[in-house]
């Protein structure tokens, strides 16, 4: 019965004698009362104070109200809970979803979230209960190690994350207040150990666990408490950023709430004290008007890996996590395109390059890029495009798994026939348009043509089509270089 | 469900070593969500001397939504309602402030420290609350009188 009431008698004329009539001015101010009322809808906070001055300003019809109405009105206001349809955390889903969403909108949000569908295809969508930012970082902490399918890491996750119960013990906390939280985490450990040994195709038992919204809620809990605990360890790291609030009054109303939405600093906090020790890296794509014509991304960690960065997506009031174009393999093909500039190339070992080397396909930008053509022995049409057998020497990228794609490295998977359709395979996108990814050492020994052993890259004499190719290691430091988007539907009808 | 444990540890705490003027004990011995609490009126509050009921209920989402606080004996005082409910909910007690790492040892005694200093300005009587903060004397008298009255005459 009192939340609804919870106002200020400030509102009340001090001239005025008491009158029944005003016994509960504005109450309904409360009730939706910024900030945590409306963060917990995901709703940006000035635009969705505009009605309540409205309902404000014609508060005399509520005055007429009786004491049983009003009671009634103040029961309902208990219970509303914002609605927040549909999973605490989505399955994998396309990025389209987003793009339309906003197809209608401003077209700044148009045109990012466009090119947002193209350069993170998929995105797995959060629940807006107030939570989406942490659940989101949760989710995406345990996907990312269970992506790498290592026991060994995972064994020695679950002890890191146990030894942090050490920092809860020194802010305070007894162990029986947290006990359940971490039995929470500790029991996804042991089911990622577990998915790992009978080889689950893909994450949705952790989709499942995440939404069992008890247990869910118990991770959530945990992940609030370690960041909350690690802010009053580390508090000069903090404490300027909050001014002018206490650290521990931000902990007690932002971080240790139930639906209180993480905000810039809890989100450092989180990915300093929790995530970046696993060596994954945390990137989020901020989706807003400003200008330019794509996500603004902001790394949380000095590195994000290419195999171990979990990506959020931030709109005003929520986050979602993103993916990013797949990788395909951790082979840089470089070298293919130089092979076909050069006339009088001499191969040094004839063994070394098992494919087809036939200077019209290789012209064929991003062919390379495929696993099939790169392998050898592999049939040789450029539309062919399966999965390299366990033999092959190329190493896959460990992101492939994170991928519902029916392509698993650890599984023996027959060779697509050449004539199959094979639509929109993941090996067959782009590469992402920021680098090339490292050269892995122990990768397959082509050998490279002298051109590119040069030295001094800028120099080399480049033709308009490689000028433009994302291959092309002059554009290695060039931040403004944006290649030539290459559709792969369209080019390979 | 994992709370249980939880709930179960913080109730022998607090039987072992409760806090200065409350005891506590089940409702019924078969259910761990519904507690009887005992608190007796703070020194220098009009309430000293007065032992009061106060049910305490625990949702089954405890602890992601804060307990329910009732006063079982008829207490005149701004932030508990006048009526057969007796409730009692602002402060840490509000879903929205509310923290799952709180000890309910740490909600009882916020609700005793409130007969202590009542939160006019969140007051759910605002009758009383007016009265509190205008006269002072008077609400003093009326909060003693309903003492004698209802949390005086044993349980």
């Amino acid at each position: 019965m009192s939340s609804l009431f919870h106002q200020s008698w400030s509102y009340l004329d001090p001239h005025q004698p008491y009158s029944e009539k005003q016994k509960f001015p504005g109450c309904y101010q409360d009730v939706l009362a910024p900030p945590a009322f409306f963060r917990s809808l995901g709703l940006p906070n000035l635009a969705a104070l505009e009605p309540v001055s409205f309902i404000m300003s014609n508060s005399s019809n509520m005055n007429a109200l009786s004491a049983d109405e009003m009671e009634r009105f103040q029961k309902l206001s208990n219970d509303f809970e914002p609605e927040a349809p549909g999973l605490l955390v989505s399955p994998k889903q396309s990025s389209q979803s987003i793009a339309m969403e906003y197809a209608n909108a401003d077209p700044t949000f148009a045109t990012k979230t466009n090119a947002l569908a193209i350069t993170h295809p998929m995105t797995r969508v959060m629940k807006r209960d107030g939570n989406c930012g942490w659940r989101a970082m949760a989710f995406g902490y345990f996907e990312t190690l269970f992506s790498f399918r290592d026991l060994l890491r995972v064994e020695q996750e679950r002890m890191r994350i146990k030894s942090l119960n050490y920092t809860l013990d020194q802010v305070g906390y007894p162990e029986h207040l947290y006990e359940m939280f971490t039995d929470a985490t500790d029991e996804v450990f042991a089911q990622i150990s577990t998915a790992i040994q009978n080889s689950d195709p893909d994450e949705s038992f952790l989709v499942n666990a995440f939404n069992d919204e008890y247990n869910s809620n118990s991770i959530v809990m945990h992940f609030r408490l370690l960041t909350g605990a690690w802010m009053k360890v580390n508090r000069a790291q903090y404490e300027p950023f909050l001014e002018p609030i206490p650290l521990d009054q931000y902990c007690a109303t932002e971080i240790d709430t139930v639906r209180s939405e993480i905000d810039q600093v809890g989100l450092q906090a989180l990915t300093d004290g929790v995530i970046s020790n696993a060596g994954f890296g945390v990137e989020v794509l901020y989706l807003d008007r400003s200008q330019g014509d794509a996500v603004t991304p902001h790394q949380f960690t000095q590195n994000c890996p290419s195999d171990a960065t979990i990506r959020l997506l931030y709109r005003p009031g929520h986050y979602d996590i993103i993916y990013r174009a797949e990788q395909t393999v951790n082979v840089a093909p470089v070298v293919n395109f130089q092979y076909a500039m050069t006339s009088d190339y001499v191969s040094w070992d004839q063994g070394a390059l098992s494919f087809d080397a036939n200077p019209h396909l290789m012209a064929i930008p991003n062919l390379m890029a495929d696993p099939a053509f790169a392998m050898g022995g592999a049939p040789m049409s450029p539309v062919s495009s399966v999965s390299p057998s366990p033999a092959s020497p190329y190493r896959l990228s460990p992101t492939q798994e994170m991928y519902p794609s029916p392509m698993q490295s650890h599984a023996i998977i027959p060779a697509i026939p050449v004539s199959s359709p094979t639509p929109s395979l993941p090996s067959a996108a782009p590469p992402p348009m920021t680098s090339l990814p490292s050269r892995s050492n122990d990768g397959p020994q082509i050998r490279l043509n002298p051109l590119v052993m040069r030295p001094s890259l800028n120099h080399l004499p480049v033709t308009a089509p490689f000028k433009n190719s994302p291959y092309n290691q002059a554009h290695f430091r060039n931040q403004d270089f944006e290649p030539i988007h290459w559709a792969p539907n369209e080019s390979r009808k | 469900m994992a709370s249980q444990k939880r709930i179960g540890k913080e109730l022998s705490e607090l039987t072992a070593s409760p806090p200065e003027g409350i005891s506590v004990e089940l409702a019924d011995e078969a259910d761990l969500f519904k507690w009887k609490v005992f608190m007796n009126g703070p020194e220098g509050s009009p309430y000293e001397g007065g032992k009061f009921l106060v049910n305490l209920t625990l949702p089954n989402e405890y602890p992601f939504k804060p307990p329910t606080v009732s006063f079982g004996t008829k207490i005149y005082h701004p932030n508990v309602t006048n009526d057969e409910k007796g409730s009692m909910c602002l402060g840490m007690l509000r879903a929205d402030e509310w923290k799952p790492s709180s000890k309910i040892a740490a909600v009882l005694e916020f609700a005793r420290q409130l007969l202590l200093e009542p939160m006019p300005d969140d007051a759910v009587e605002g009758r009383i609350a007016e009265q509190y903060k205008s006269d002072r004397k008077r609400y003093d008298e009326i909060a003693r009188e309903w003492t004698r009255k209802w949390a005086m005459s044993g349980q």
